[in-house]
């Protein structure tokens, strides 16, 4: 065998394997089941346990469009799960490029929710559920701002309002009503909340992140600083799941369709990187 | 099959495919779309920084007081920087437009200013800020203590062993990186133990990446096929 | 005085930023509120200039010296201009006097932004699939033990972490979170500490006037 043009195969063939491998699944998926690891289930608990009546849940984010794959499922998730147990969602952005991200979250899970609402009771209503504060840079700004007043440093909402006329405001004004804040990141937010308002003003930290950035994350887990993590989009789809799997809501669940797929491309790569040993081996062993 | 009848979808898809071209090889559609997106991001960025952020924040509160100053006369209320209307918030606007001299010969020094005085503040905030949150309560984290093996207060047989690997991996990875020394006696033990922890955490850390780079991947792939050709529901 | 009053206000508001902590007193405190809601929130917004100037010039540069690929510098240009158009006076959801919208098509800032902005970020993130892929086969080999254990780690990893993994063998996810957890956490912190003492000790110095590259060398 020739192990030399083997290792030298055109790099477009190995692209043409890739996307067979991501392609072939998504058109004829299989189920397989997703599980759960701690980190997810500790996320998932520490903002099941929010008294939705004190305190509210805050999504904030600093992803942009190049991760909104990964990331975008998170904020889906995250947003059912609060609008499910009725605790009020507090959302901004830490970076302009990711603000019209979340208006299109809030619009879609904001959507299926009234869809399926009877009464007032039942539905999603902005500024009663939630809020989007809008962006307002720089970072290290609204994190430490809103230790001393959220509707000081968010004057307007993200739609231009006044936040200090919306109802739920009310009873919110600073971290001391903020259950947890999940960062949602492919950057470093969790720590920037972790380092500037968790030592201060005592918030709990979540962190929903790229799969690049969670591995960084973990001694932060390991300490507390971050009550859960989830990791990547097999960390979306395991929230997703088990939001499913507590309230039955069906709706589409982007991050879970994608785990067969990624599944394959996972053994693609692994394939070819045992197929590029192989070939170096055998190359080494002829050559001596 | 379900085609998309969206023109936008459509402009998606375009733009998708020209990206997708450089895998076959550099070509003058990948380079369109690479400079459309710095284009139309940048302007996008600059429409959300005026309307979200000098508006609201600058222009409004000056604004307002050069028609109260109109209308009342100037009282002292208008200098007062925390007050919705007031004359000062032209300081900070004054400031910032220093870093128009950047494009000015003869006053590009001037640059230094706002930088200055953002880093300046940005490092003294993030100083107290490096030390309370990642280095005493890690630092802390790795300490192993009677508690670790207490069942009682959160520990175990299992969870003490693991804090012990725990703490020989964190000395051991910060002798590897220790390069003011020559790595000889117990500091070569020391930094060939911390390369172990340090190979299985890269090791880790491309499984991770590699995740993330195929997420993103499949989030297109689901897009050609859901909403622009409409072959999967 | 070029040097001296830029460095002179660093100084000046790292202090205030450093000792805002120890000392919980209305004064400080409200001086430290006012300069980082207003001062700095309203400098940072404008920084954005001096990104957006020197794009603008070095692709006009680009253009007049007919540098390599230079026809594509129109297409950002003109995206660019187009774009602001639409942006600064249709409104950030063409609320304002500029029409963003033909019929039925809407073409405001955030439309482009979600599609155009989204396919096209998110492609060119998406590549790097497919460059990985072709690295790991081309460099991912495992020439000694240490190089064999962090391609064991990432096998484990990249299996454990997706549910074909617990398809396989539940004991795979459990490994995997198991390195995730011990080894990882280990390394990632000893590196972690390395990354911020190095970092402290680098803002110590800007603080102190020591570090001063900047500052730069323009005049």
């Amino acid at each position: 065998m020739n192990w030399e043009r083997l290792r030298n195969v055109d790099r477009r063939i190995i692209f043409l394997a890739m996307g067979l491998g991501i392609l072939i699944p998504l058109l004829f998926p299989v189920e397989l089941p997703v599980g759960a690891q701690r980190i997810t289930t500790r996320l998932f608990e520490t903002v099941d346990a929010i008294d939705g009546q004190k305190q509210c849940l805050m999504i904030s984010s600093d992803y942009t469009p190049q991760t909104e794959a990964e990331n975008h499922p998170m904020t889906i998730a995250l947003l059912r799960h609060g609008f499910t147990r009725r605790i009020p969602v507090l959302l901004n952005a830490l970076y302009v490029e990711g603000a019209p991200l979340l208006a299109d979250a809030i619009d879609q899970v904001m959507g299926e929710f009234n869809a399926r609402a009877t009464s007032r009771e039942d539905s999603v209503i902005y500024g009663r559920d939630v809020v989007y504060l809008g962006w307002q840079p720089p970072p290290i700004v609204p994190i430490l701002a809103m230790g001393e007043s959220i509707a000081g440093i968010y004057v307007e909402d993200y739609y231009g309002n006044r936040t200090d006329s919306l109802e739920v405001m009310q009873h919110i004004h600073t971290y001391d009503e903020v259950g947890i804040v999940v960062a949602i990141t492919g950057l470093a937010a969790p720590l920037w909340y972790v380092q500037l308002a968790q030592t201060k003003y005592g918030v709990a930290v979540g962190a929903a992140c790229t799969a690049v950035c969670a591995p960084d994350f973990y001694p932060y887990c390991a300490t507390g600083q971050i009550s859960g993590m989830m990791a990547g989009m097999k960390g979306a789809a395991e929230y997703e799941e088990m939001v499913d799997e507590q309230f039955a809501l069906g709706g589409r669940r982007k991050a879970t369709e994608g785990m067969v797929a990624q599944s394959a491309a996972h053994l693609v790569i692994m394939a070819f990187v045992i197929l590029g040993n192989i070939s170096y081996f055998a190359s080494r062993r002829k050559k001596t | 099959m379900n085609l998309s009848t969206d023109i936008w979808v459509w402009v998606g898809v375009v733009l998708t495919l020209c990206v997708y071209s450089f895998l076959y090889k550099d070509n003058p559609f990948y380079r369109f779309g690479e400079h459309l997106f710095v284009g139309v991001a940048n302007a996008f960025t600059l429409s959300f920084m005026y309307h979200r952020i000098i508006v609201p924040i600058m222009w409004r509160p000056f604004a307002g007081a050069v028609r109260i100053a109109g209308e009342e006369g100037i009282t002292p209320e208008l200098f007062n920087p925390m007050a919705e209307a007031n004359f000062l918030v032209i300081i900070p606007g004054l400031i910032g437009c220093m870093y128009f001299t950047r494009f000015i010969p003869g006053i590009t020094w001037m640059v230094r200013i706002p930088i200055g005085m953002f880093m300046g503040y940005y490092t003294g905030r993030v100083v107290p800020a490096y030390f309370e949150g990642s280095i005493f309560p890690q630092m802390k984290g790795t300490i192993v203590t009677q508690a670790s093996f207490d069942p009682a207060m959160g520990g175990g047989l299992m969870a003490g062993i693991f804090a012990v690997i725990i703490l020989i991996g964190v000395i051991g990875t910060l002798t590897y990186f220790y390069f003011s020394k020559e790595h000889k006696g117990l500091i070569k033990v020391g930094a060939n133990t911390g390369i172990v922890f340090v190979m299985v955490g890269f090791g880790a850390s491309f499984g991770f990446t590699v995740m993330a780079r195929v997420s993103l991947a499949i989030g297109r792939f689901v897009f050609l096929l859901r909403d622009w050709l409409g072959v999967i529901s | 005085m070029r040097e001296k009053i830029p460095l002179a206000l660093l100084i000046i508001l790292g202090l205030i930023g450093l000792t805002d902590r120890f000392m919980p007193h209305p004064g400080p405190e409200a001086l430290n509120q006012y300069l980082r809601d207003t001062l700095l929130r309203i400098i940072s917004a404008f920084a954005l200039i001096l990104g957006l100037g020197n794009l603008i010039v070095r692709h006009f540069n680009r253009i007049k010296r007919k540098e390599e690929h230079w026809p594509h510098s129109y297409v950002l240009l003109g995206s660019f201009v187009l774009a602001s158009i639409i942006g600064l006076f249709g409104g950030v959801s063409g609320e304002l006097w500029f029409p963003t919208s033909i019929g039925g098509f809407q073409f405001d800032i955030t439309t482009i932004y979600n599609k155009i902005l989204i396919p096209l970020g998110a492609s060119m993130f998406s590549l790097l699939a497919f460059y990985m892929a072709s690295a790991a086969y081309r460099s991912f080999r495992a020439r000694n033990w240490l190089a064999a254990l962090l391609l064991i780690s990432a096998f484990i990893v990249m299996l454990g972490q997706v549910p074909l993994g617990a398809y396989i063998s539940p004991v795979i996810p459990e490994i995997s979170q198991w390195i995730m957890e011990v080894p990882n956490t280990a390394a990632k912190r000893g590196i972690e500490l390395g990354i911020i003492l190095g970092m402290l000790a680098t803002l110590l110095k800007i603080l102190t006037g020591i570090e001063r590259s900047w500052l730069g060398s323009g005049r």
